[in-house]
């Protein structure tokens, strides 16, 4: 049983890439569950033992893995503070964030076996809150979009924007028209505490969504 | 029983946001499925009479006999509440109905319904057929001394059969010399269950819709014609003289039924390309009655393939009758079907596949595999077809664009993949070249071009290109 301290140079690796795992697992059903696109893209895979949608459209996917792609140095490093999932209606105001908040723990070491089971079975309570939120939250305007923001600590964006970690695919920095929104209301949806992050996941939706 | 429960189901229903299903309750609160059903009963009766306050919506368990294609079958559905009165009449006898969850969202998809059960039975692994309607007397859990001894006989097996093991372990019992015991033991379970008209609940695995009895005891005795046959080529196939229990018409039916089967555990590799491939068949339920006279050829085949296009269909019935009706879409994604290249896979696939494809001809079909098979452990490089998932993008006559994922034939050998490649890289140049230029320098670029072709080992493949074209 390896047992990988903080101080070896997989420990980020491993927690970036778990994270990153379920990330896009979470915004595919995101996409899902609040019909940003229509349900027929859909098709139902297997993560963490229990059936999920992820969409099948080639172009979709590319974008959200290449969008996590340049988001995961910053998980590795534990400079993201935030990622959003951001709802925007046909006039780019938005609508619904779905904010993912983490950190990562001061515990010293984790043992891969029975670990990640618990790690494994907090993300399942996830994704069983995430396709429950429907009766938490009023139905979106027709047309929407999403995008994906980060929030990160201090000035880690500087590196980013100098270093394409893909190519084509530039980090611009968000407007405060995409990044506030009017009138917000806090719907707290799931927190988890493991060794190896803190998750918190909340919706911060518009008072009034029909502009 | 007192009135707390209702208390309870209205903390976790309104309070909570869960799902409340019954087998999740029985659980969590302790008492037999049959009263957490009741439970959950009063609770929506007495919640639809206050009408007050947030809308609840239920799925129902419903079974009973049900006609399809003029077969008949016994029916066991999940359906939303909106559903409902659908299902119960186009069945011929309702058989049972019962609540099976509470919850304030409108399910989408039956996802979340797994989900709820799946970590409630994890965390009472040990308990959870305590309050189960279901017993079996001889379903006891074995003693040290039977485990270490079966462990001895699994280690004495080759190891080419460990991978089997490992899967067949968890799903098809009669693999494995090993599970001797659960193979008698649950063939015969299956069968009863195929048998019985009853209303009987699948224990984990009613989530599905699933079709049987009569259609399956159907399939099951026809095939008995060939049993010995079929038992005895897969043996030779896999080139073992250990004893199988060859039983193979209840492992067909059993794969299926597992294969269908949610939250069975098999084998990932394979239950991972089988769900997402069946699950997106269903969707394309036109697509596939006009594919299926196209790739069924013999009459075992046809056969099998309506059984599980009848369990896809259910499948679709069920779940997808909201996408149905929701036809206008620009894109359209279209899977093949994966049954029409089953008899083309390559040998080295896991058994799980094998035991799925009754090949119509099985001594014909094993004589073709087992001579690529030992063609290749002689050391001899063949070409071979192989048939390899690609995404085609292409615009149909509507003006649409249609992303399929097709099988393409692609024809490789072992060793040749990489020079194949690299050189069609240059070679794909030189056309381009040839055309442009002169005639003087055609003659240089063929030259280069022999020579390039002399570096690799294989030059037949290079004369191969020259003689295609």
């Amino acid at each position: 049983m390896t047992t990988l301290t903080r101080q070896d140079l997989n420990f980020g690796q491993v927690v970036a890439d778990i994270l990153c795992e379920f990330l896009e697992v979470a915004i595919h059903l995101i996409l899902y569950v609040r019909e940003v696109y229509p349900s027929g893209i859909f098709q139902k895979r297997k993560k963490y033992s229990v059936p999920v949608q992820m969409s099948c459209h080639p172009e979709l996917n590319q974008y959200i893995q290449d969008t996590l792609h340049c988001i995961k140095p910053l998980i590795v490093k534990n400079d993201a503070e935030k990622i959003v999932v951001v709802i925007m209606d046909k006039e780019h105001h938005p609508v619904e964030r779905f904010v993912f908040e983490m950190s990562q723990p001061p515990l010293v070491s984790i043992s891969s076996d029975t670990l990640l089971s618990h790690v494994e079975q907090l993300l399942r309570a996830f994704i069983l809150k995430i396709s429950v939120c429907d009766a938490v939250l009023d139905n979106n305007p027709p047309g929407c979009t999403f995008t994906v923001l980060v929030h990160t600590r201090e000035a880690a964006t500087r590196n980013m924007e100098k270093i394409q970690v893909i190519k084509d695919f530039p980090w611009i920095v968000a407007d405060e028209q995409e990044v506030h929104m009017r009138e917000p209301r806090l719907i707290p949806l799931k927190t988890m505490t493991s060794d190896i992050v803190k998750m918190q996941l909340y919706v911060e939706e518009r008072a009034q969504k029909a502009s | 029983m007192d009135d707390l429960y209702l208390e309870n189901i209205d903390e976790f229903v309104n309070d909570q946001n869960k799902i409340v299903t019954y087998k999740w309750l029985s659980l969590t609160l302790g008492v037999h499925v049959n009263q957490a059903k009741q439970m959950l009963y009063h609770y929506l009766e007495q919640k639809r009479k206050e009408s007050s306050g947030t809308r609840l919506h239920a799925t129902y368990l419903v079974s009973g006999k049900f006609t399809q294609n003029g077969n008949t079958c016994h029916k066991v559905a999940v359906v939303r509440e909106d559903q409902l009165e659908g299902l119960k009449s186009k069945m011929i006898v309702t058989a049972s109905i019962h609540v099976y969850s509470i919850q304030k969202v409108v399910l989408k998809d039956s996802g979340p319904l797994f989900n709820t059960d799946y970590d409630a039975i994890k965390e009472n692994l040990n308990i959870c057929s305590k309050y189960s309607a279901i017993r079996c007397a001889s379903a006891v859990p074995r003693s040290s001394a039977e485990i270490s001894r079966l462990q001895e006989i699994a280690q004495g097996t080759p190891p080419a059969s460990e991978g089997q093991q490992a899967a067949s372990k968890l799903s098809m019992n009669g693999h494995s010399p090993s599970a001797l015991k659960p193979a008698t033991q649950q063939p015969k379970g299956i069968m009863g269950m195929f048998a019985s008209k009853a209303a009987s609940k699948h224990h984990e695995t009613s989530k599905e819709v699933k079709t049987e009895a009569k259609e399956d005891s159907v399939a099951a005795e026809a095939s008995n014609s060939k049993p010995t046959s079929k038992g005895s080529a897969m043996s030779n196939f896999f080139g073992k003289t250990a004893t199988r229990k060859t039983k193979p018409s209840p492992q067909t039916a059993e794969v299926v039924i597992k294969e269908e089967a949610a939250s069975s555990a098999a084998s990932p590799a394979s239950k991972e390309e089988d769900e997402p491939s069946s699950s997106s068949a269903a969707k394309q339920v036109p697509a596939i009655k006009e594919e299926k006279p196209k790739t069924s050829e013999a009459a075992p085949k046809k056969r099998k393939d309506s059984k599980t296009k009848a369990k896809r269909l259910e499948r679709s019935d069920s779940e997808d009758d909201k996408s149905e009706s929701q036809q206008k879409k620009r894109r359209r994604i279209k899977k093949p079907q994966p049954d029409s290249s089953d008899d083309e896979i390559i040998p080295d696939s896991p058994p799980a596949r094998n035991v799925k494809t009754p090949s119509p001809p099985p001594e014909a079909e094993v004589k073709k595999e087992c001579a690529t098979h030992t063609e290749d452990a002689g050391g001899i490089k063949r070409r071979k077809r192989r048939k390899v998932l690609k995404s085609k993008t292409s615009l149909d006559d509507e003006g649409c664009i249609v992303t399929e994922k097709v099988y393409e034939s692609e024809s490789y050998s072992d060793s040749e993949d990489d020079f194949v490649k690299s050189n069609k890289q240059q070679l794909s140049k030189q056309p381009a070249t040839l055309r442009a230029t002169g005639g003087k320098k055609v003659e240089d670029k063929k030259s280069q071009k022999k020579s390039a072709a002399n570096k690799g080992t294989k030059q037949a493949s290079i004369m191969g290109f020259f003689q295609k074209k």
